[in-house]
């Protein structure tokens, strides 16, 4: 019994309490703010809103994690966006699977070619995620240098049970209340649920938190790091499926501003960017209160010049808490057992 | 039986003999204990053996075979392993997964993490009962880390084990706790070698000890066979009457005090320490490797900015939060670890030299360059620092000039006191002669005050006027005038007589 | 006796190339693309081409220096905010000259102002609160950019550039660019101010080696400090600059030149860790990157092209510059 309160007391002093405890407050804001939030049309919108975000918020956690940081995941989303409407034909259900194909090819690519650079290679994750940022945008530009592309018809299933042609009422049914987009989220998390019981995954907490000792264990530190980013890919993947359905075209440029949102969400749900530390699925709860503050800010009735502004700011905010936050938890300690 | 026999190795860094004739023989299921002085080469033989260094000559011979690993994790796979003093430890990783780091087990595609606890428990509960498997290393005290160390060690089976001064950071309890576990390793078959500069740990739990002087072993003691006696093991470590040990001719008394510290406390690190500073003395500190001289040396440097205690500068208080109240008194340190805190490497020697000018208060905003060269170059001759010219990189010297560059920057300055920390380590003979030359040199010249901690020994007898030898963070003796010889030092530092 | 300073007689190439090694190479890459474009393109060799490079690559360089000062300081110093900066800048001051010399003076006064605000907030979350930069400077670029969408409602940005302001930015003396002059020109000052001043010399040995810096009572976390504030200002004026260069201000104007300010300055072989500095080779670097936009764009492959090129360019530079081999 004594294990169990004292396991209790650690989880308090976590930055995972104090992220979480944030987001239910403002998700309690929200929903007073927005009278309908929780009507059944209105959830949809808001999972399908908020559900990208997440999804790439986890995928950034799992590199941030490993002792990386993806800087190039906006545009890795646009590019895989302008990859899949470029390949699909309107009229061509097959090419939907090719296309699909093709779309995980380059997510894995996209994983190598970072990882190589930060695991291997061992560059500085920021500035080599920085090029490869702009290497997935000129390769977008050059697919698709203005928005388009086409979708088949079948793709919608991404966004939209109903919009799919022939589709079972079952599925229609079901998706008013579990769109597609909650189903993109919960093949993310089981798939996480179970990766996270991997060997590989330790060896990520490891090689994050202490590379040379990592390495000196044995652990294969290139490999590792390789494979948190071709799992942030395959994250980000999730989500250009998702703008895809949507939006049933290409935009080389859609994936800018989310990078920035992307590690602010991770960093609000408790993911030192120093490495080693941290829950994947917080992640979620990092990019929940950055939406509802969105949101809030949405119904507060701030005009839209101001968002930006608002949200540079929550970022700046949210990043310098947490770091605050650690540092006087690591005096705390130091002072407990003096090093 | 024995396990593993080391023969005649031999082993140089640079210009320095670490190792001239080591000599070491491990015995299935016994505890062999290695002792030495300072640079005896005791920790160096251990690291050959696990593969962190590789020996120049000689032969390691491993259940039969001979054996060279290129690095400790071969060795480890072989059956050796080594629990090292600083940490091979994942910090935010709990301490069962550090326990399996790099060997866990799976069930089907997944970890085995009841397993893994499991075998963390037992192995943590037979060093160190009670402690939490769960907790992160982050969370862990010095001396549950170095348990969690010990039990990484332990966890893969090793066939000999070498623990290079595990008890260091232990208290008493835990310590009588690791001696139980290594016991019943023994009785396991397991073969060891272990290190402490506490004589009482090493009579109690080794079965034979083996001394090393000078780079080789000088003798040996099995426990089985010969009695246990203090006397014996402390004369083969200080050796026998050393022939024409270099006696500093003259001593001289000094009167005036000009630095009093008193009571300076930083954690566990230093204890209660006070002491007084003569004007144009030499004051040694002395004892064992890492006893807190070296921390001693930052502190009054100003460097820890949460130390406890008082100091007076020349009769004025001083305060030592900040290494800028310190040179601003000229009170300046010479680092020991010149390339990690004392050089910019890719920097000119004359950039290096001249840095800490930029430091004052009234620097002009054009640096007169011209002054500044002529006063380097002037420096760089009065140190016979060898360099292209002073505008050579400095990572592109040697070590002792290096040194000699770390030591220059202050030149110009009228210091007061001079801090030393260990400033001719790793420094071959001829620069360490100019180094202390140089320095003997200023004292007499222009009184400066010197604090000197060296770990060499012979440099302490050669300099010094008063010693203080410290140990576990406190100044348990001061010598002076004749007190000052090789074997006092010895014996004082290894807190006994 | 030891003689102290010896002077052996090496090869005079070998101590050539040990100094200027990165300048050679960045020379050699240029001359590599020269070459490149006459042969794929043509024409690409002529002295107009030259000059027109030059005055392109003025703008990439001056923003570099932003980044090479704030990179030199050392502690993983970037600036991603100074595209945003330049902006604001351009956007408050384009009504304030409406075209006219007399209120220039204010102009430039607003630009320090808005220089020194963002470099001082900057600085006191990467320098002072030790926040990762790269984030800080990041979200800040967003704040920035907030700021002047919520000034400019949307509408298109009234006001034009002071004449002088023309004259250097866009126009020419004779042939020359005069924003070349303007170039050399911050270019000895910067270098005299970096390697005469003991500023510049506090700021290399910070950025070489913080604890020997501490240690010799020169505190980082200011001299970083500052050095945040010194880049908020370069890029707030290079504002003035980009709408005299273009005659108007508009949302977007500086974000081009962000990516390439940091290029160039790892194309000129500034360490990234810092305690180096120099401006020659960031200019070089600059050179470089902007003949490779004007090739890329020469082979049809515009924007994309140059992205790409970009990209693959400082991915194989960070791995001949900055490689972090395991230290065993």
């Amino acid at each position: 019994m004594n294990e169990k309160t004292s396991t209790l007391k650690r989880w308090v002093g976590r930055p995972e309490f104090s992220s979480l405890l944030i987001m239910l407050v403002m998700f309690a804001i929200t929903v007073y703010l927005q009278k309908n939030f929780f009507e059944q049309k209105s959830l949809v919108r808001t999972y399908n809103a908020f559900i990208p975000l997440i999804l790439m918020a986890m995928g950034q956690a799992v590199v941030i994690i490993s002792g990386g940081l993806d800087l190039s995941a906006g545009s890795a989303l646009s590019l895989m966006t302008v990859v899949l409407t470029y390949i699909m034909k309107k009229d061509d259900p097959a090419s939907g699977f090719t296309a699909l194909l093709a779309a995980i090819g380059v997510a894995v690519a996209i994983g190598m070619v970072n990882g190589i650079g930060i695991g291997y290679l061992r560059l500085p994750p920021v500035i080599v995620t920085y090029a490869t940022s702009y290497l997935w945008l000129g390769i977008a530009l050059f697919l698709r240098p203005t928005p388009g592309g086409q979708i088949t018809e079948w793709f919608r299933i991404f966004y939209d049970f109903k919009s799919v042609p022939g589709i079972p009422d079952f599925f229609v049914e079901m998706g008013k209340t579990i769109p597609p987009a909650l189903w993109l989220l919960i093949i993310g998390c089981v798939g996480w649920f179970f990766l996270s019981k991997t060997r590989i995954v330790r060896y990520m907490y490891a090689v994050g938190s202490n590379n040379d000792n990592a390495y000196a264990s044995g652990i294969d530190t290139g490999w590792t790091q390789t494979v948190a980013c071709i799992i942030n890919a395959l994250f980000i993947l999730l989500a250009a499926l998702f703008f895809v359905g949507q939006n049933q075209s290409g935009d080389a440029r859609m994936g800018d501003p989310m990078t920035l949102k992307v590690i602010a969400s991770a960093v609000v749900g408790g993911i030192a960017l120093t490495g080693g530390k941290g829950n994947v699925f917080f992640a979620i709860v990092g990019a929940l209160t950055l939406s509802f503050v969105n949101k809030i800010i949405f119904f507060a009735n701030i005009p839209n010049a101001y968002q930006t502004l608002v949200s540079g700011l929550i970022i700046i905010v949210a990043i310098a808490g947490s770091l605050v936050y650690s540092l006087f938890s690591k005096r705390a300690m130091l002072k407990e057992g003096m090093k | 039986m024995v396990v593993l026999e080391a023969k005649g190795i031999k082993k140089r860094f640079g210009g320095v003999i670490a190792l001239k004739n080591g000599n070491l023989k491990c015995r299935k299921g016994k505890i062999t204990g290695l002792l030495g002085a300072n640079g005896s080469g005791k920790s160096t033989i251990s690291k050959i053996i696990t593969g962190v260094y590789s020996a120049d000559e000689g032969e390691i011979i491993y259940n039969g075979r001979q054996v060279k690993y290129k690095n400790p994790h071969e060795a480890r796979k072989d059956g050796i392993a080594m629990v090292f003093q600083n940490l091979s430890l994942v910090a935010d990783l709990t301490i069962w997964q550090n326990i399996v780091l790099g060997s866990e087990i799976n069930r089907g595609p997944f970890l085995d993490n009841q397993h893994a606890r499991k075998l963390s428990k037992e192995i943590i509960d037979g060093l160190l009962p009670g402690l939490d498997i769960e907790k992160k290393v982050t969370e862990l005290n010095p001396g549950e880390l170095q348990i969690v160390e010990i039990a990484k060690a332990i966890s893969e089976n090793p066939q000999l084990l070498i623990l290079d001064e595990p008890t260091a950071a232990l208290e008493q309890a835990q310590v009588k706790s690791l001696f139980n576990a290594m016991r019943k390793l023994a009785e396991k078959g397991v073969a060891m070698i272990f290190t402490s500069h506490r004589i009482w740990e090493v009579m109690e739990i080794c079965d034979d000890v083996v001394v090393f002087r000078n780079g080789e072993d000088v003798g040996s003691m099995d426990f089985l066979v010969d009695a246990k006696n203090p006397e014996n093991i402390i004369s083969m470590i200080t050796g026998e009457a050393q022939t024409s040990r270099h006696q500093k001719s003259e001593r001289t008394r000094h009167e005036d005090v000009v630095l009093t510290v008193s009571n300076l406390n930083y954690g566990n690190i230093l204890r209660n320490i006070s002491f007084e500073l003569k004007k144009g003395e030499i004051l040694g500190v002395g004892g064992l490797v890492g006893q807190g001289q070296y921390e001693l040396m930052l502190a009054l440097a100003g460097n820890y900015p949460e130390i406890s205690g008082n100091a007076e500068l020349n009769g004025k208080p001083l305060k030592l939060n900040k290494p800028s109240e310190a040179i601003r008194n000229s009170i300046f340190l010479v680092p020991g670890d010149r390339q990690l805190e004392g050089l910019f490497l890719k920097h000119s020697v004359y950039t290096n030299m001249i840095y800490p000018k930029l430091g004052l208060k009234d620097q002009p905003l054009f640096t007169p360059n011209a002054r500044y060269r002529r006063e380097c170059i002037d420096s760089v001759e009065k140190l016979s620092i060898k360099t292209h010219t002073i505008d050579t990189q400095v990572s592109m010297l040697s070590g002792g000039n290096q040194q000699k560059v770390v030591v220059g920057k202050w030149l110009s300055f009228n210091t007061n006191v001079l801090l030393l920390a260990d400033p001719a380590k790793g420094v071959d003979i001829g620069a360490k002669r100019d180094l202390y030359d140089f320095i003997l040199k200023m004292v007499r010249e222009k009184q400066t005050s010197v604090i000197l901690y060296a770990s060499d020994f012979e440099e302490l007898v050669d300099y010094c006027d008063r010693l203080m030898i410290m140990y576990e963070g406190q100044v348990i003796a001061t010598l002076e005038g004749d007190e000052i010889c090789e074997d006092t030092i010895i014996t004082t530092s290894l807190g006994v007589g | 006796m030891n003689p102290a300073i010896t002077n052996t007689r090496s090869n005079f190439f070998e101590i050539a190339w040990s100094r200027y090694k990165k300048s050679i190479v960045v020379i050699l890459l240029i001359f590599l693309l020269f070459i490149a474009g006459e042969v794929l393109v043509g024409n690409f060799l002529s002295f107009g081409q030259l000059l027109l490079t030059m005055k392109l690559a003025s703008y990439i360089a001056l923003f570099a220096l932003c980044q090479m000062i704030v990179i030199a300081a050392g502690g993983g110093g970037l600036d991603l905010s100074v595209g945003y900066t330049a902006t604001m800048t351009a956007v408050l001051t384009a009504s304030i000259m409406d075209g006219q010399n007399s209120n220039l003076w204010m102009a430039i006064l607003v630009a320090l102002a808005v220089g020194i605000a963002v470099g001082f907030a900057n600085g006191f979350l990467a320098a002072y609160l030790k926040l990762p930069a790269l984030v800080v400077t990041m979200a800040m670029a967003n704040i920035v950019q907030g700021i002047v969408n919520a000034y400019t409602k949307g509408a298109d940005i009234t006001g034009k550039p002071s004449p002088i302001l023309q004259i250097i930015a866009a126009k020419s003396t004779g042939i020359f660019p005069n924003v070349v002059f303007l170039l050399i020109v911050v270019a000895i000052i910067t270098m005299i101010l970096l390697y005469k001043t003991s500023w510049g010399l506090k700021l290399f040995g910070v950025g070489s080696n913080e604890i020997a810096a501490y240690l010799s009572g020169v505190d980082a976390k200011i001299v970083r400090w500052v050095a945040f504030v010194v880049s908020g200002v370069l890029a707030s004026l290079m504002g003035l600059l980009l709408i005299g260069n273009l005659g108007l201000a508009f949302k977007d104007m500086g974000s081009m030149y962000v990516m390439p300010s940091i290029a160039a300055t790892v194309v000129g072989g500034i360490s990234l860790d810092g305690g180096e500095g120099n401006y020659f080779n960031v200019i070089l670097g600059s050179i470089f990157l902007q003949t490779l936009t004007n090739l890329l764009i020469a082979l049809g492959l515009g924007d994309a092209g140059k992205w790409i090129g970009f990209g693959i360019v400082l991915y194989v530079l960070l791995i001949a510059y900055v490689r972090n081999p395991r230290s065993r």
